[in-house]
This record gives C-alpha cells, structure tokens and sequence, in this order.
C-alpha cells in the first residue's frame, strides 16, 4: 500500500523515528512531498535536492586549488572539498572530473571527500539527484543494461552527475534522459531495453572495463 | 484606496454583486508543475486572478555574505505583469506595495519551511502575477505553497491564504478587485492548516472582536477546499508515479 503524502499529512500518530518527517506534539508528520510505503514504513521523496551522507559516491569537477586542498563543484547548496594527501603524487586541476566517496559532512553542508579517482575524457551529464536510484536500478540493473548494450562506460554520482565515455556516449544521454523523464511510469526497464536494442543492436560482450563500473554500487 | 465618496452599491439585495453569497468563495484551479525549468511551480486561477509561481533551490545562497551557515534564507519576488491590471495598480518593478508583499510572503514561509535542513542556501519564490482581480497576496501564497511542495522543499505543512472582509457591517469572504477597493474593511490572512497557525495577518480598516472571530472562522472553513484542491493538484502530478514505483531502489 503506497500512498502520496504532502508536507503536513500526519504518517502516524505516535513519534516515530524516520527520513523525511518530523515529529510534533507526540505525532508523526510528513515534511516533504514523497510516497509513504505502510509495510516498510518509509517516505521516499518524490521531489528534492541531493543531501550528502556520509558513504555516497559522487562524481564532480575541480573547481579550485589550494597547495593540496581542492574544491570540487558537487552541483549542491553546500561546498565540498577534497583534501589531498601531502605524500601523494597526483594532483589535479581545475577542470579535472573526480570520482570520490563523501568520508565527512560537516555542518550539513560542507562535504569532506576522499579516495579520489580522476575520470579522463568522457562527458559530464547533470540530471535530478532524486532519479540516480532508477538510472541505476534495482541491483543495477538499469545501469548495468545501459552500460551493456551501448558499449558505454559510466558512473553515476549521488550527487546526480553522470560521467560517460566510449563509443554510445549519445545513445547513452538520450536513454538516461527518458529514464529522468518517465521513471514514475510502469515498465521503465523494458521500455529502455526496447529502446536501446533498437538503436545499438544485440547484446554486446561484456568489456572488463564496464563490469567494473558497475561493480561499485553493490 | 479608491474614493470612498462614488462607492459603489456592494450589496444588491443581501447578495453580492457576482451574486456569490458571503461564505462563498470564488472558482478555484491549481495546477502543479507547469514550469520545466524551475525546480518547483504552480499555477493559479482563482476566479479572474492568473498567478505563476516558481520556486528555485535550495541553491548555493549569493552574494555570499548574505548566507546563514545555521539555515537557509529565502528570498521572495512578488510582482504584478504590466498588463495584469488596469492604470497605476498594474505598474510593474519593484514598487512600495510588491516589495511589502514580497516581505510578508516571504515571513509567513519562514514559519513552515524547514529552514534548519538546509544551512548556508538560499530559496528563490517567484509570483508572477499576470492578471489581478483583488486578492493577490493571498492567491500567490496559495499558489507559492504549491510550488515550494512541487520543488521538494522540506516543510511543515501546506499553507493557504486567503482574504475577508466586511461590507455595510457583513463579514464577507474572498473579496474581488471592487469589493476589495470599497469595502469597509479587508484582512488577508494566511494559515496552516496543520493547527490553524496564522502566519499572516493585514487588516485594513476595523473590526470588532466577534467580526474578527466570524471572519477568522469563515477564513478557516474555506481553508479545507483550498487545501483539498492544493493537495489534489499535487497529487495529480504523481499519480502515475503511485502505480509504478516498483523497480529501482
């Protein structure tokens, strides 16, 4: 049983202790906009904004450089900054796309990064934080088809940045877009499929290359 | 205020001059998510008032000296088009009268929404109103609360706002542009549902006690048809999304 709620519905009326609601005078309420499941008694939002936690793997761009503290644009409210090792050889520069996991969140608002991997090449696609669980699907199903079917290597940050490279980056792009577009609609995984095998053909072999970016969101 | 001195008969025959009765309000449509580009929007006609609504963020707040690294802030821009309305009342920019609007829209938000899960940001509401009938204050809350919903801004509950007034001593509800500019008195209050909070309240000219209370009590009573239809708006939105949300996390 799922239900919509609004900011303001009461979920229960007893405090409970659960994402997305706050609890007045011994009640439970909605805080924002989202659909309630009884069973497993969660609200998952419909609409809203990336908020970081600690764990989330993000994909952003160096913004600014400071001997080895970095900025990196994170496209969220807040500012995060990624803090290089004084021992490590690498360092990066404005411009430079990073793959990292969020290690710290201070404030609610600035995000402390670590265990940074530069992504060379490739493009860099912004979509709506709340669709990246359908773009990479149940067990990564979604993810794992796109990156399939397409020859295509990506990784999806939390943050709702999508890095992409290899030859069906295109196909890729309009296939992450119909997935932003229609993810509340029955049948989403078929119809990519359907979509997908049309333009790019049968199924390809698997490269080393793609099984590993998948692997990271198990 | 127009001249009191060529008022208008308001009342003809204990009935309005739209030929509403006193508790009656005028044909309400929300309808939600209308802009592509903005995060959350709304749109409102509420009898012959047309309002757009538009939220932005929560973003990164700019200039940045003007952040709270404790909460958000929120910025409000009401302005009427220049073709809502007719003469001086329709002149658009940043005049004296949208720029209090502006305040008090953006001082019943801060009341509701969730200002703490967003430090150091800013949220953008715009009101467009395009074409004006009396009551516009109250119709860009209504339809701003509605936006703000639709962007997924955390807050504590849906508000909506809407005016009353009195007429040759009868407490009426819902002014339109005449009424509002020869009645007696007129009060646009906003409200939250939740508990009956009153986040705004503007009164011009007086009531007594028990005008106040009758007229708070109609505002209320007319409160669970806005509500209703705001949270149907809503709904229809992402109706389809409670049929499918089987695949995914």
């Amino acid at each position: 049983m799922r239900d919509i709620l609004i900011p303001g519905d009461m979920v229960a009326s007893e405090p409970l202790r659960m994402e997305n609601t706050y609890v007045e005078n011994g009640k439970t309420f909605a805080k924002v906009l989202g659909m309630y499941e009884r069973e497993k008694k969660t609200l998952v939002p419909l609409e809203g904004v990336w908020i970081p936690k600690i764990g989330d793997i993000v994909v952003g761009i160096i913004t600014g450089t400071k001997n080895t503290v970095y900025e990196v644009d994170l496209n969220f409210f807040g500012r995060s900054i990624l803090i290089g090792s004084k021992y490590e050889r690498q360092s990066y520069k404005n411009g430079d796309v990073v793959e990292a996991i969020v290690k710290d969140v201070e404030d609610r608002k600035t995000v402390i990064l670590s265990g940074p991997k530069i992504l060379y090449g490739g493009t860099v696609l912004n979509i709506k934080p709340i669709k990246v669980p359908r773009v990479i699907g149940k067990n990564n199903t979604m993810i794992g088809q796109i990156a399939d079917l397409t020859g295509c290597n990506m990784i999806v940050g939390k943050n709702g940045t999508v890095w992409l490279k290899g030859e069906g980056v295109g196909v890729a792009t309009e296939a992450i877009r119909q997935i932003e577009a229609e993810a509340h609609i029955s049948g989403l995984t078929e119809r990519i499929k359907r979509m997908l095998e049309e333009k790019c053909g049968p199924r390809r072999p698997r490269t080393q290359e793609t099984e590993g970016a998948e692997e990271k969101f198990e | 205020m127009a001249n009191k001195a060529n008022k208008p008969q308001l009342l003809v025959n204990g009935k309005r001059l739209d030929g509403r009765a006193f508790n009656e309000l005028r044909p309400l449509k929300i309808e939600a998510a209308v802009l592509k580009n903005a995060d959350g929007s709304a749109y409102l006609e509420w009898g012959n008032n047309k309002i757009l609504a538009a939220v932005y963020g929560p973003i990164e707040a700019m200039p940045k000296h003007v952040a709270d690294p404790a909460k958000a802030i929120i910025k409000c821009r009401y302005s009427m088009a220049p073709f809502s309305s007719v003469g001086e009342h329709s002149r658009s920019g940043p005049n004296r009268r949208a720029i209090e609007i502006s305040k008090v829209t953006k001082e019943a938000f801060e009341n509701v929404v969730m200002l703490n899960d967003f430090p150091g940001s800013e949220i953008d509401i715009f009101i467009e109103v395009l074409q004006s009938d009396g009551g516009t204050r109250a119709a860009g809350i209504t339809a701003a609360a509605v936006a703000l919903a639709n962007a997924g801004i955390h807050m504590k509950d849906l508000i909506y706002a809407v005016s009353a007034g009195k007429i040759d001593g009868n407490i009426v509800l819902d002014f339109n542009m005449i009424e509002d500019n020869y009645s007696d008195s007129d009060m646009p209050m906003a409200i939250s549902p939740r508990n009956n909070d009153v986040l705004l309240l503007q009164m011009d000219g007086h009531f007594t006690r028990e005008e106040l209370k009758k007229a708070m009590g109609m505002v209320i009573e007319a409160g669970k048809t806005i509500t209703k239809l705001q949270k149907d708006a809503l709904n229809e939105v992402y109706k389809k999304a409670e049929v499918k949300y089987e695949e995914g996390a």
